[in-house]
């Protein structure tokens, strides 16, 4: 432990030195993947997030909180990672119920204001989420085998950060619309443009 | 005696006009739903494109996947994930955030260039009318509720009266192949053609119909082969080239005794052009002419029809068995067309004169009509319509026939404004007998029966008109 310790501040001190003396802005171990992804028709756009397939490794399980508020779900779209748990909360005046008949299927019930329900995912996939109570309301929880996906923002922008380096399968997943893989090769502490068209 | 006949005529003549002013317009609500202007489908409206054509066949859905092109926004009924959980989820729909409603109005200023003919009379003497210069006004609604099922909503009022002309709800591709197997049920038009009932430039509508036993003076026969009927009818586009329906109406009919029995069959081929469904976008690609393409559509119709009615022959309810067939074609070469339609109309008990079984004697009644177009700009069409009748009576009755040109050109002064000017030229070998009058089929030519029916007539120009419409 005490040697640990000690290392741990060698490390930071030459990291401290490195970054003064040779002005480096970022040392990470990973790179990153970024682009744009158009929909067409547009308006399935913000039902996607792009992934990557498949990248060996162990995750840590943890825990997320999908809300429901103004009888939407919040977010729109969550990415986490097999074996995570979600916690759906209701920040509404209103009862609501939460279910999915994707993949096993599951009904978390009806549950009051400020009341919290709780699931944990243990197969990949797309679960939407559905309230019995109020058909209108829709939400995904995109279930990946690794955490290196990101739902698009409203532009259509992803950003996946921290990808070890090595060379993958980008996908990406839509609730409607669909395009091809495509292999992309990360390189520690660079960053990769990628951009996805998805069609009928 | 006269007097009477003229009277007659003249509400003849008024109720001709009136079904035939444009009683349906554009849906402006579709524009509304797809974000789109009005000659996505339209020439000048409602006269369809191929592509307008299309979408009317597919039970007013685009091609491919309709949610696909809908820009209104909407608000979801249930989402599509919970078809998965049926049945214990509702079956997911959609409704516009704004209701898919439209509106619009049609007139016509009518003159009569000659003061004396039969026309000017009818019309009690008036040579320049205004008095249908804002003749109609309607609401329209249509919205898909999902991928596959669309209602369809119009409502025509006058100054004094209102008319439920559609209400319906279509529910497209239900089994096997996409645009297979369709079922319409509510109120409309039968499908007895491959084109839209508005399909004219100078006409509202594109079959000539009108009631025969009304035409030998019952009063109340208001049945007649197309008009806006409760219905049920199933359709069909096969391989994108052959389409068939069937359906059941209830007719119209002003006894409310017992309601009529009808059932009628339609089939339509076309070689060229555009896909009948618009799938795989096999339109024109002339972007100058998007209308535009090399194409033969042939079509036929039998129709059955037992209606009842009052009859000076008859103490109570006359009834009468109509078999109809009929055949037409449309030929389109660029941006000249040329419609071809004609059918033979069989009635056993129509006429004024009893039969040899005592009731109203037997009347065969050949219909054609032919209408040229050419779309000079995608605003200004000219066309000219010939129609012409025949009705040949048994029992001593005497055949007679009645023609009616009609040039003109319809102008889009506006996407959504329309202007037609155009003329009724008529004439007639004698009229029909035993009381009867041209005015039910739109005419006025020789109300009064002349001493010798076969008296035939020379050609009156019976009217000019310009007929004004806009929707929104």
């Amino acid at each position: 432990m005490h040697v640990c310790s000690s290392r741990g501040a060698a490390a930071r001190l030459s990291f401290a030195v490195a970054a003064f003396t040779f002005a480096v802005p970022v040392l990470a171990e990973g790179g990153t993947i970024k682009g744009k992804v158009d929909a067409t028709p547009p308006k399935w756009l913000e039902d996607t997030v792009v992934y990557l397939k498949e990248v060996p490794g162990t995750y840590p399980t943890k825990a997320h909180a999908l809300d429901q508020k103004g009888m939407r779900f919040i977010p729109h779209v969550m990415s986490i990672v097999v074996g995570d748990t979600v916690k759906f909360l209701n920040h509404d005046s209103l009862v609501h119920n939460v279910y999915s008949p994707d993949g096993e299927g599951y009904n978390l019930g009806s549950f009051k204001q400020d009341e919290v329900r709780t699931y944990t995912f243990s197969k990949p996939g797309t679960y939407s989420q559905l309230c019995s109570i109020h058909p209108e309301m829709l939400g995904y929880v995109f279930v990946g085998q690794n955490p290196y996906a990101s739902p698009v923002d409203k532009k259509g922008a992803f950003e996946i950060k921290n990808v070890p380096p090595g060379t993958y399968k980008l996908s990406v997943w839509n609730s409607h619309l669909k395009a091809a893989d495509k292999t992309v090769t990360v390189a520690a502490g660079k960053t990769l443009d990628e951009s996805f068209s998805v069609k009928r | 005696m006269i007097g009477n006949l003229l009277r007659v005529a003249t509400a003849l003549t008024t109720a001709g006009v009136v079904f035939s002013a444009s009683s349906a317009q554009a849906i402006p609500a579709f524009a509304r739903k797809y974000g789109t202007s009005c000659v996505t489908c339209h020439t000048v409206y409602p006269r369809l494109t191929p592509f307008g054509e299309a979408f009317r066949r597919n039970g007013y859905l685009f091609p491919g996947i309709d949610s696909d092109f809908i820009k209104q926004e909407t608000v979801p009924m249930g989402q599509d994930a919970a078809k998965k959980a049926f049945p214990n989820a509702v079956w997911p729909s959609w409704v516009p955030s704004i209701p898919g409603l439209a509106f619009g109005a049609n007139g016509t200023l009518i003159t009569h260039p000659t003061k004396g003919s039969e026309s000017a009379r009818a019309d009690n003497g008036a040579q320049f009318s205004l008095d249908n210069l804002l003749e109609e006004g309607h609401i329209f609604g249509g919205w898909s509720i999902d991928d596959s099922t669309t209602l369809w909503f119009e409502s025509t009022f006058t100054a004094d009266s209102a008319n439920l002309e559609r209400a319906q709800i279509l529910f497209n591709s239900l089994v096997g192949p996409k645009h297979a197997v369709n079922l319409v049920v509510g109120r409309g038009v039968p499908t007895l053609s491959s084109f839209g009932p508005h399909s004219s430039y100078v006409s509202d509508n594109q079959f000539v119909t009108f009631a025969v036993p009304g035409i030998y003076g019952s009063p109340d026969a208001g049945w007649q082969l197309a008009d806006n009927f409760n219905q049920i009818e199933v359709n069909s586009v096969l391989v994108g080239r052959v389409e068939l329906g069937v359906g059941m109406n209830a007719g119209s009919h002003t006894t409310a005794v017992r309601p009529t029995e009808n059932v009628y069959g339609h089939v339509g081929v076309k070689f060229g052009g555009m896909r009948l469904d618009g799938e795989g976008s096999t339109g024109s690609t002339n972007t100058a002419a998007p209308w535009a393409e090399t194409a033969i559509t042939l079509h036929g119709f039998a129709s059955h029809a037992n209606s009842q009615f009052t009859n000076v022959i008859d103490a109570g309810l006359s009834q009468d068995i109509s078999n109809a067939y009929g055949i037409g074609a449309r030929f389109q070469l660029e941006s000249l067309e040329l419609n071809v339609e004609g059918y033979l109309d069989k009635h056993d008990h129509a006429t004024g004169v009893a039969g040899p079984d005592g009731h109203p004697g037997a009347v065969d009644v050949k219909v054609g009509w032919a209408e040229l177009s050419y779309i000079l700009y995608p605003w200004l069409v000219p066309a000219v319509r010939v129609e012409h009748v025949i009705l040949d009576p048994s029992n001593g009755g005497i055949s007679t026939n009645w023609t009616h040109i009609r040039p003109g050109v319809a102008i889009l002064v506006r996407p959504n404004v329309k202007l037609t000017v155009y003329g009724d030229i008529e004439m007639a070998s004698g009229t029909p007998d035993q009381l009867g009058s041209w005015g039910g089929v739109g005419g006025t030519i020789q109300t009064v029966v002349p001493t010798d029916p076969n008296t035939s007539s020379s050609a009156q120009l019976a009217s000019l008109n310009v007929l004004i419409a806009f929707a929104f």
